[in-house]
């Protein structure tokens, strides 16, 4: 049977993937534009001023429009720009530490030795557990009175007291990378690693007739065929670094005082703890310009760069 | 096909009329005895459920509970009625029951048949504290009450050859010092410095009461930078931390319970922290090596005044079902056919601080408390509370907020005492 339509092959594509679109429209798009027109409004979700929408039988309030006025109260407040620097540095110490443990973890799986089918599963295990999770082991191993680190190296005779961790800001600002990295290092190892699966062998076995060495094998040829998949775990580092959040909620809070406060924590007490809901999605958007800011640059330095002649 | 005829016609839909109308009718008696809704953050849920389930079963009542994860429960609430939903009676956390008032989410319970008993029954700080800011209407039922004390380690005193708690907050330093230097315990203060809205500013508050200091004037104005006493608790602090007295991963705990837990270890001397904790330090073998009753409650240092709060049911302001929603908050924070079953059971489960004096007359209260606390003691250390209505303003959870890294730079010397309570009264002008 034949419904008797004739459809072009791009309208007919267009139609099997409508579905699809509306579905990112509603649970992607639609958010996305609505928190950015919230960023320039004046937002009480309890006394909702302005104008309201209907939208399938949903009321979409649309508040009282403030224009950038949410922008201008944020950058003149010494706590958003603190909050900046520091997340560039935790942002920038966490992409490093993550790709290059993720790029060791990989050249490592990578060789042949016993084992590696099990290690390649052990893996992931960091990378599957919920933030909240890895939050709480880690206060398992590091806390002060009863972590499991303090006490090996008091019993080993290494320390007389209990190393405080989170004592001081900088030292807990650190901590947070490395619970972190240890959380996602193992995803960039895993991309890394199906990267470097697909590198010919025998391209391997071309430099090593050649008298290339290990490091030269891995300069001239790995690093090179990595180039792709080295810019999207930077991308996906870096966005992951700026909109890291739980880890903050369960070890510190931001503190001690605002010295692990980040951009994305400010973000969230601005708009949960102190109900601006406006002026915390405009904080939040700041971070989506830099991320998206920052991914061109990733794309120009790494993607872009017209490789090397042979 | 039959034909129908004109009287037919007219008594059917007279007929289909009238069963609609009854059936309207059938519908509002049902309306009238809807469900009535109910949340509340995660605190013993399963005890909430049983009392729920009590409430059904003896008065009748179709409550619906639903707890939601602390963190989240006053946005969560507050997005929910965005979108229209009304959820009747709610719990509210002190410093949050202003904004919905003024908002229009709940209303006062002023009119409420039986009020004016309950209103006669609490204690006036209590009552005060669940005021509009304005003081004319009641806003909320009592869910607990609690303030700040001081728990002691017996056993950790007694070895060093201490025999008597500190009265005076010099003398509980000269303690720890004596406690650090002889290797008896290398942090013997435990005061609730962590993060969060209830914890390090509370504890600032309680510390500048005990040092005779008002922290707001009658207009809320912060005015610690004049307050002598409010000075003296912050150098005692900075040099409690300077000399390692303190445990210094107390700044980066996330909670009062954090906090408490660590007392339980029995490594410490003293502790300041929110009243209902010494019931799981003093009074849980399970939990606590200070079990049964080798910590206990000294009164408060100094002038002995400490922060106070209490915490409450609201009810929403669109409810459809006002009576059964009343009758249920009335359950919960009052008395119900003159039995305050809620109230007892929350000091009998989790030693809850109770707002109704009458509460500390009962035989089993008094039977329980005896087992982790001087009821006495705590009577007379609850007289002492001190409440402040700051926390009505709109602008008290952001200053407390950002307060707290202010105060946790001075206890750590980034500022100097003075320098930050000045910082304290200029964040609170600017957000004023």
């Amino acid at each position: 049977m034949t419904l008797g339509i004739r459809l072009s092959e791009g309208r007919f594509a267009l139609l099997l993937v409508l579905p699809a679109l509306l579905g990112i429209f509603a649970v992607v798009l639609f958010p996305l534009l609505y928190s950015l027109w919230l960023s320039f409004t004046d937002v009480n979700v309890l006394r909702t001023s302005g104008p309201v929408i209907e939208l399938f039988g949903v009321r979409v309030p649309l508040f009282r429009w403030v224009g950038l006025q949410n922008y201008v109260t944020i950058f003149h407040d010494p706590l958003y720009w603190s909050s900046l620097w520091r997340t560039l540095y935790f942002v920038g110490a966490f992409v490093l530490e993550a790709t290059l443990v993720g790029l060791g973890m990989a050249l490592v799986l990578n060789e042949r030795f016993a084992g590696r089918p099990l290690m390649r599963s052990l893996l992931l295990i960091p990378w599957s557990l919920s933030r909240v999770v890895v939050g709480l082991l880690w206060i398992g191993i590091l806390d002060f009175e009863f972590g499991a680190f303090n006490g090996l190296l008091y019993n080993l005779h290494v320390v007389d007291g209990s190393i405080a961790f989170f004592k001081d800001g900088f030292s807990a600002l650190n901590v947070l990378v490395s619970v972190y990295a240890w959380n996602q290092a193992p995803f960039a190892a895993l991309l890394f690693l199906a990267g470097m699966q697909s590198i010919s062998a025998d391209l391997y076995s071309a430099a090593e007739v050649d008298g290339a060495g290990y490091w030269q094998r891995f300069r001239h040829l790995t690093l090179p065929a990595l180039r792709p998949i080295l810019f999207l775990v930077l991308v996906l580092a870096t966005v992951n670094g700026f909109l890291m959040l739980d880890l903050i909620y369960v070890l510190t809070m931001g503190g001690p005082g605002h010295d692990t406060t980040t951009v994305s924590w400010l973000g969230f007490q601005t708009a949960f703890t102190f109900f601006k809901f406006g002026q915390g999605t405009a904080i939040l958007y700041t971070l989506t310009a830099l991320c998206a800011l920052l991914t061109l640059v990733y794309h120009r330095l790494i993607v872009a760069r017209p490789e090397p002649a042979a | 096909m039959g034909t129908i005829s004109r009287r037919t016609f007219l008594g059917s839909a007279g007929s289909l009329g009238a069963a609609t109308v009854l059936a309207d009718g059938l519908g509002r008696v049902v309306h009238a005895d809807r469900p009535v809704t109910f949340s509340g953050w995660v605190f013993k849920p399963d005890t909430v459920k049983d009392y729920v389930t009590f409430y059904n079963q003896k008065f009748g009542g179709q409550v619906k509970y639903e707890p939601l994860p602390w963190v989240q429960y006053h946005p969560t609430m507050e997005t929910r009625a965005l979108a229209g939903e009304v959820v009747d009676v709610m719990y509210c956390v002190h410093n949050n029951r202003q904004r919905w008032y003024e908002n229009g989410l709940i209303r006062p319970m002023d009119d409420l048949p039986g009020v004016d008993e309950l209103k006669k029954k609490m204690t006036p700080a209590n009552l005060d504290s669940l005021k509009s800011k304005d003081g004319t209407k009641l806003l909320g039922l009592p869910y607990f009450t609690s303030l700040f004390t001081l728990i002691y380690n017996e056993p950790m005193l007694q070895q060093a050859g201490i025999k008597a708690p500190a009265k005076s907050w010099d003398e509980l330093v000269e303690h720890c010092m004596k406690l650090k230097k002889d290797k008896i315990s290398d942090t013997p203060y435990l005061p609730n410095w962590s993060h969060g809205p209830s914890e390090t500013m509370p504890q600032f508050m309680s510390d500048c009461f005990s040092e005779g200091a008002q922290v707001f004037d009658a207009k809320n104005h912060l005015i610690v930078d004049q307050e002598p006493g409010a000075a003296r608790a912050m150098e005692r602090w900075q040099k409690m931390y300077k000399a390692a007295l303190v445990n210094p991963e107390v700044l980066t705990k996330t909670s009062s319970t954090d906090v408490h837990r660590l007392f339980w270890t029995g490594r410490y001397a003293y502790h300041t922290n929110h009243s209902y904790y010494l019931k799981t330090i003093a009074g849980e073998p399970q939990n606590s090596k200070l079990a049964p009753k080798k910590a206990r409650m000294a009164m408060y240092p100094g002038t002995g005044a400490t922060y106070m709060w209490t915490d409450s049911y609201v009810v929403n302001a669109r409810t459809k079902t006002l009576d059964d929603a009343w009758k249920f908050a009335r359950f919960l924070g009052g008395n119900l056919n003159g039995d305050w079953y809620v109230q007892r059971q929350w000091c009998l489960i989790a030693g809850l601080d109770n707002p109704y004096p009458e509460m500390y007359d009962h035989p089993e209260v008094v039977q329980s408390y005896d087992r982790w606390v001087d009821l006495g003691l705590l009577r007379e250390q609850t007289r002492k509370g001190k409440v402040i209505s700051a926390y009505k303003e709109p602008w008290y959870a952001e200053y407390d907020t950002k307060a707290l890294a202010i105060v946790h730079d001075i206890i750590r010397g980034g500022a100097t005492v003075p320098k930050g309570l000045k910082q304290l009264a200029s964040l609170q002008k600017s957000l004023a």
